[in-house]
């Protein structure tokens, strides 16, 4: 185990964290290892510089061993009758059911993706898992309920998980996830193979409390004719980066990525991807709605790499930034890096205010100007949550959106 | 009914430092009565729209509007729309994301909980906007897209009508209404107004042209040129200013 060189409070817990554990593998080790090597990524890191960990991070202070200990509030989800799980501070809770097609329970922790040894989060993560969450769909399997992970963090020292999940052929199944509780530094890294022909549909929720740092990572492999879908929306934490990494191997994927952050006082939401396109004719389409008042900060980094192999990709990639303050800020990095060429790939982004013709047409006809306000916010982020095909989901995020505006009058 | 005084404006700049449009224009419309403005582009037809219903950056330097005896001139724009001020936009927008029939039932319940009036039901909503859907000739399943996103200009004036008929207004402004409109459309908003038409209500028709008013027999016709009313008279001034043209107002003015 390598010694962090003048580790900041926040390092110097992990540093002790690791050393008192009682059996680590050589991977965890090695990862270790990265992770001092690379250190926590800061503003001088290429793909960090919108995004310091180093810089959120820098007031940590260590675990007093106080831990809350008030019970788990019901999900908002809870009406659609999901199958729940909760990752609490890291500990894994599973439901003591059974589901047919369904196989779930506690599994060792895995190593990330050898092509991101230069990712300093990843590497924190894999050090520091001792357990993950693991679920395989059976093949053919269409999911009823669907499947929702509370990823709650309530604990004020460093809490890490992993989600391991196999969709098998032709399987189609529904995950939501919600990151709760105001703990202060919270990492999470899932692994998602989707067989051919699968289908995911995941909707992820970010609510955590004003304080928290996270960091989220989401890693999936989109087999032949797999569909994948995803909705993202964040509206909580200090400082959250949900990055996203889809790698389309074989040809006729289809791939739907949405995303939509509402960000007021201090806040900071990062919406980070990369797709891979290593076969012909995948679809692709991406679209992320960023809303930023106050002094808050909204980014968007996307990127579609489209490989040699990878004839006939139709991708598309939209970001569009509303700012409503004058100290809000919208960073956007969209990126497209094609060597096949018979493609059709484009990618556009916007940043403005709300339209003031629009604001003014809305109050000629009764609306108050913050009903007007509220309304075109909604309008602006309420496309990134069409995709979510479930009416009831669709509507708690919706409420998530109305909760935002009513706060932020 | 509406009572416009020495009215100035000047566009934007808060503290009167902008361009001056309008130049001391007074006008009244009484209860029950239809009013024409006619003018040349750029006379200040569209200033007089916007600052009458209260768009910021359209502020009276100087005179007064009143609707009903009340100043309307410190009034929010939604305070005037629950007064009963309508506006029929020249160029209404197309708001992407917006559903219409929520915006509508949205607007309709703000002005009436303002006056103090119980909202509209889900159900006698729906009924009531299907009815004048079909009075001013716009289909179901446009009333279920977002709003205006797609329409023609024609499509877009007659979702304007049908608010106006929703909102059943005590005073409208029909800002060139009639522009890019077919014949048939304009047999439309004559019915619309000549429907609502009655002896609380008054309309002013800005129009370039008299054709609007074959369909609306106004009751009062006014040239505005340079800022001001520069002449007044019945509906024959209408068509003598078809024939004639504004070039003699333009040098009045």
């Amino acid at each position: 185990m390598t010694a962090l060189s003048n580790p900041s409070p926040f390092e110097a817990a992990i540093e002790a964290g690791f050393a008192a554990r009682s059996e680590t593998t050589e991977a965890q080790a090695a990862a270790f290892d990265r992770f001092a090597a690379l250190r926590l990524p800061n503003r001088r890191v290429e793909g960090w510089k919108w995004t310091d960990f180093s810089n959120a991070l820098r007031n940590f202070t260590p675990a007093n061993g106080a831990k809350e200990t008030a019970p788990i509030a019901p999900s908002p989800f809870a009406a659609l009758n999901p199958i729940e799980l909760c990752i609490v501070d890291g500990r894994i809770v599973v439901p003591d059911e059974k589901i047919e097609g369904l196989h779930f329970g506690i599994m060792e922790p895995q190593a990330a993706d050898p092509g991101f040894d230069n990712h300093a989060m990843l590497a924190l993560n894999v050090a520091m898992t001792r357990k993950a969450l693991g679920f395989r769909v059976l093949e053919d399997v269409e999911l009823e309920r669907p499947i929702l992970i509370r990823h709650i963090n309530k604990s004020d020292a460093p809490a890490f998980s992993q989600v391991l999940m196999r969709i098998h052929d032709n399987a189609k199944a529904r995950v939501i996830e919600s990151f709760e509780g105001a703990g202060a530094f919270y990492s999470t890294l899932f692994h998602m193979s989707l067989g051919e022909g699968a289908t995911l549909d995941r909707a992820v929720l970010q609510e955590s409390g004003p304080q928290s740092v996270t960091h989220a990572f989401f890693g999936v492999l989109v087999s032949r004719g797999a569909h994948l879908k995803q909705t993202g929306l964040s509206t909580g934490g200090r400082l959250c980066r949900h990055e996203t990494f889809a790698l389309v191997p074989n040809e006729a994927a289809t791939v739907d990525i949405a995303s939509a952050s509402l960000v007021s006082g201090e806040r900071h939401a990062d919406f980070t991807s990369l797709v891979r396109f290593a076969g012909e004719g995948t679809t692709a389409r991406q679209l992320h709605k960023g809303v930023a008042r106050d002094r808050a900060r909204n980014v968007f980094q996307g990127k579609f790499h489209v490989l040699r192999e990878a004839q006939k990709t139709d991708a598309k990639m939209t970001a569009n930034a509303l700012l409503l303050s004058d100290g809000a800020e919208a960073n956007h990095k969209p990126e497209l890096e094609i060597y096949a060429d018979d493609v059709e790939c484009a990618h556009g982004s916007t940043v403005g205010a709300l339209d003031d013709d629009a604001l003014f047409y809305l109050r000629q006809r009764g609306l108050s100007e913050q009903q007007a306000r509220a309304l075109l916010v909604q309008a602006f982020v309420g496309e990134a949550m069409e995709s979510i095909e479930d009416d009831a989901a669709r509507a708690v995020f919706a409420a998530r959106v109305n909760g935002w505006l009513e706060e932020n009058e | 009914m509406l009572k416009i005084e020495d009215l100035h404006v000047a566009v934007g700049s808060k503290n009167g430092g902008g361009n001056e449009i309008l130049k001391g224009l007074s006008l009244e419309v009484p209860k029950g009565e239809v009013h024409a403005i006619m003018g040349p582009n750029g006379s200040g037809k569209s200033t007089l729209s916007y600052t009458v219903a209260g768009r910021d950056d359209y502020e009276a330097t100087s005179g007064d509007v009143s609707l009903d005896g009340d100043s309307i001139l410190g009034l929010d724009p939604s305070e005037r729309a629950a007064k009963g001020l309508f506006l029929s936009f020249q160029h209404p927008m197309e708001i992407p994301g917006v559903q219409t029939m929520n915006f509508i039932r949205t607007a309709l319940n703000a002005q009436r909980k303002a006056r103090g009036e119980a909202e509209v039901s889900a159900a006698e909503f729906i009924k009531l906007v299907r009815e004048k859907a079909k009075l001013v000739g716009l289909d179901d399943a446009k009333l279920k897209r977002q709003f205006n996103v797609g329409f023609s200009g024609g499509e877009k004036k007659r979702m304007e009508m049908l608010q106006m008929a929703m909102f059943e207004p005590r005073f409208a402004i029909m800002d060139e209404t009639d522009s890019g409109l077919d014949i048939d459309a304009l047999k439309m908003v004559g019915e619309v107004v000549n429907a609502l038409r009655g002896p609380d209500r008054g309309f002013l028709v800005i129009t370039h042209y008299q054709r609007l008013l074959d369909y609306i027999k106004p009751d009062a016709v006014h040239v505005l040129a340079g800022g001001r009313i520069v002449k007044s008279g019945g509906p024959e001034l209408a068509r003598e200013l078809e024939k004639s043209g504004y070039e003699q107002f333009i040098e009045a003015a």
